[in-house]
């Protein structure tokens, strides 16, 4: 009985070989087409001429993530210090699950919301703003992960002792100083990881960028055109019938590599910083 | 100051702090700069709630006009005014019950097993292993006995990693998890684009999640309940099985919700694995039926509806969303009740 039981332990690991294995062997058939150098550097990603340069893919992914962490990271941290430092405890026990209500929100209602309320907002602004842009989009994609970064720092802005502030309150220092240079500097490594897992999400994130930023893959920094991340590259391929074994459906596998490396890295990264550099209080 | 009093007389109080030369230790008014980050922190507060408002709002306002019982029970159709969202709703339903079906024993079973058993001192067992096999085991049996000793050696280590990986798994982007199912339940199992492939793949992609619930519901239970049980006479799996399990139940539950809340939203992988198919059918309830049934799914009916360029799509795409965002407040206010009425103090 309990051999069944580890078992269905090990699942999980066969779970982990099965992508690794299924991405790189499927990508490996796409790399036999195509050279990975003319992968890496191509500058355009145009399948149906049989040009699979995947630097705008990549470039529109992490523009977005860039605009989700220039919306988050102020969001998200001022909800940090604000429930952790300023609200009383029953306000924050009432704001933090509604804030986490965003985090559970499906995505593809982000992306309807993109479309059918930001955009239209945002053209208020900038008029002559098309349809479908970066901008939108990764403003969605930062509101869904503003809950992650507030709540993941808030957590581990409260495990700061409160023996460290009661020592600053008592040297004089005011209520913003102990937040920003008490608070924050001892919660720093919670914080940081905070806000790299929150960009492996946006990184990852499908069902926004394809709805809001469009399927026209487009290699700029200008937030205000639209263009296609890797994720949305998958869903539109995904979509028609791209047959087995095809160039086409080899692709969404080496892409999909790409982003599984791309969002690992990130994660190890962020476990790296919480073991470097946590402070451990009792 | 009163360097002039005469001595003996108490000194009188000062006039005021700056007076006396002592620097205040804080000002009764707070400066601007404090009143000002004060601010900044609230307002970045509420501007976070804010947009929660306005998305919510917004769907509200843009979908209620076409939110009727006829929405819920007509199925698609290529005339907005006559589309309905049943086969979305059935296919959601057949989607839930395999995707639980697969992961919850798994993921229980596995959770189990790294709580419970994983940990446990090998020292016994494999002493007794060694008697056994030093007093004559044969055949088959030596084998056997030898394929445990192995296991009980490379255990800590297989748990090491099963434990690195199940939080490295739930990181992993969800359209990740539609190329496996893509790939493995469509490709080399041969099942058919329908809602069986589906619900499988969901079932991978809350595997971690389930697993990670699990183990903190049955972490919460004291140990003294199994050492009890033990002392009692009961094996670990008997302890385990009648007093620690039941305990942890409630709260393996409310992950359970919970998971399947993460699943039911999902729209990506079910894209990968099954397309967009669009058609009138209204799938069956019968799971067994599911390797046959086109996928339907709630969110993947919206992003159909999100997608059409006419005005008229969108209102009852809006409409698709309120009755999933209901869906899933309801599920969350059951895992809710569920852990405050079941959730024991210890």
């Amino acid at each position: 009985m309990v051999l069944a039981l580890a078992a269905a332990a090990i699942i999980s690991i066969l779970v982990t070989v099965g992508i690794v294995v299924v991405l790189v062997e499927e990508g490996a058939m796409f790399f036999t087409n195509v050279p990975i150098g003319e992968f890496f550097t191509g500058t355009e990603w145009f399948p149906v001429e049989g040009k699979y340069g995947v630097l705008p893919l990549l470039n529109a992914s992490i523009l977005i993530a860039l605009i989700a962490a220039l919306v988050a990271v102020p969001l998200g941290l001022g909800s940090a210090i604000y429930l952790s430092e300023y609200a009383p405890e029953r306000l924050r026990r009432v704001v933090k699950p509604i804030l986490e209500i965003l985090a559970g929100m499906p995505t593809i209602v982000l992306g309807f919301f993109a479309l059918d309320a930001v955009t239209p907002a945002l053209r208020g602004i900038i008029p002559g703003l098309p349809l479908y842009n970066a901008l939108a989009a990764g403003i969605v994609v930062g509101l869904l992960i503003t809950p992650l970064i507030s709540s993941l720092s808030e957590d581990s802005m409260r495990a700061v002792p409160n023996a460290m502030r009661e020592g600053a309150f008592g040297l004089g220092a005011t209520r913003r100083v102990v937040s920003l240079r008490v608070v924050i500097p001892a919660a720093l490594s919670g914080i940081v990881a905070s806000i790299v897992l929150a960009l492996s999400r946006a990184v990852g994130e499908t069902m926004a960028v394809t709805l809001a930023a469009g399927t026209v893959p487009n290699l700029s920094w200008n937030p205000l055109e639209g263009m296609q991340t890797i994720t949305a590259y998958i869903v539109q391929v995904s979509k028609g019938e791209a047959t087995r074994g095809s160039l086409q459906y080899e692709s969404i596998f080496a892409v999909g590599l790409l982003l599984f490396v791309v969002t690992l890295a990130i994660n190890v990264i962020a476990v790296r910083i919480v073991r470097k550099y946590r402070t451990v209080y009792q | 100051m009163s360097t002039l009093d005469a001595p003996g007389t108490p000194p009188p109080p000062p006039r005021s702090a700056a007076a006396s030369g002592v620097r205040p230790l804080a000002r009764k008014r707070s400066r601007p700069s404090e009143q000002l980050f004060k601010w900044l922190v609230m307002g970045l507060t509420a501007i976070t709630l804010a947009m929660l408002v306005w998305l919510i709002t917004s769907v509200l306002v843009r979908g209620a006009g076409s939110l009727s019982w006829a929405f819920l029970t007509d199925k698609p159709s290529s005339n907005p005014a006559r589309a309905g969202f049943n086969s979305a709703l059935r296919g959601s339903v057949v989607l839930m019950i395999i995707t639980l079906t697969f992961a919850w024993p798994i993921g229980v079973a596995a959770a189990l097993y790294l709580e419970k058993f994983a940990t446990q001192s090998a020292a016994g067992a494999e002493r007794k292993l060694r008697e056994r096999l030093d007093g004559g085991a044969r055949g088959v049996r030596r084998a056997w006995m030898r394929g445990r000793l192995w296991w009980l050696r490379v255990r800590p280590g297989v748990v090491h990693m099963v434990d690195v990986n199940i939080s490295n798994l739930a990181a992993v982007p969800s359209i990740i998890y539609g190329l496996l199912g893509l790939a493995i339940f469509v490709g080399i199992l041969g099942i058919s684009k329908s809602l069986l492939a589906g619900g499988l793949t969901l079932a991978v992609l809350i595997l971690p999640i389930i697993i990670i619930a699990a183990r903190e519901a049955l972490r919460a239970v004291p140990v003294s309940i199994e050492q009890g049980a033990m002392a009692l006479g009961a094996t670990r799996w008997q302890a385990v099985r009648s007093q620690v399990f039941p305990a942890a139940l409630p709260g393996i539950l409310t992950g359970t919700i919970l998971a399947m809340s993460r699943a039911i939203g999902e729209t990506a992988p079910l894209i990968v694995v099954g397309g967009i198919v669009f058609g009138t059918a209204v799938p069956s309830l019968n799971p067994l039926d599911a390797g046959n049934e086109a996928l339907f799914a709630m969110p993947l009916q919206i992003y159909f509806w999100t997608d059409q360029p006419q005005e008229a799509f969108q209102a009852i795409a809006a409409a698709g969303i309120i009755v999933l965002l209901a869906t899933l407040l309801v599920m969350n206010l059951v895992a809710i009740i569920l852990r405050n009425r079941y959730s024991k103090r210890w």
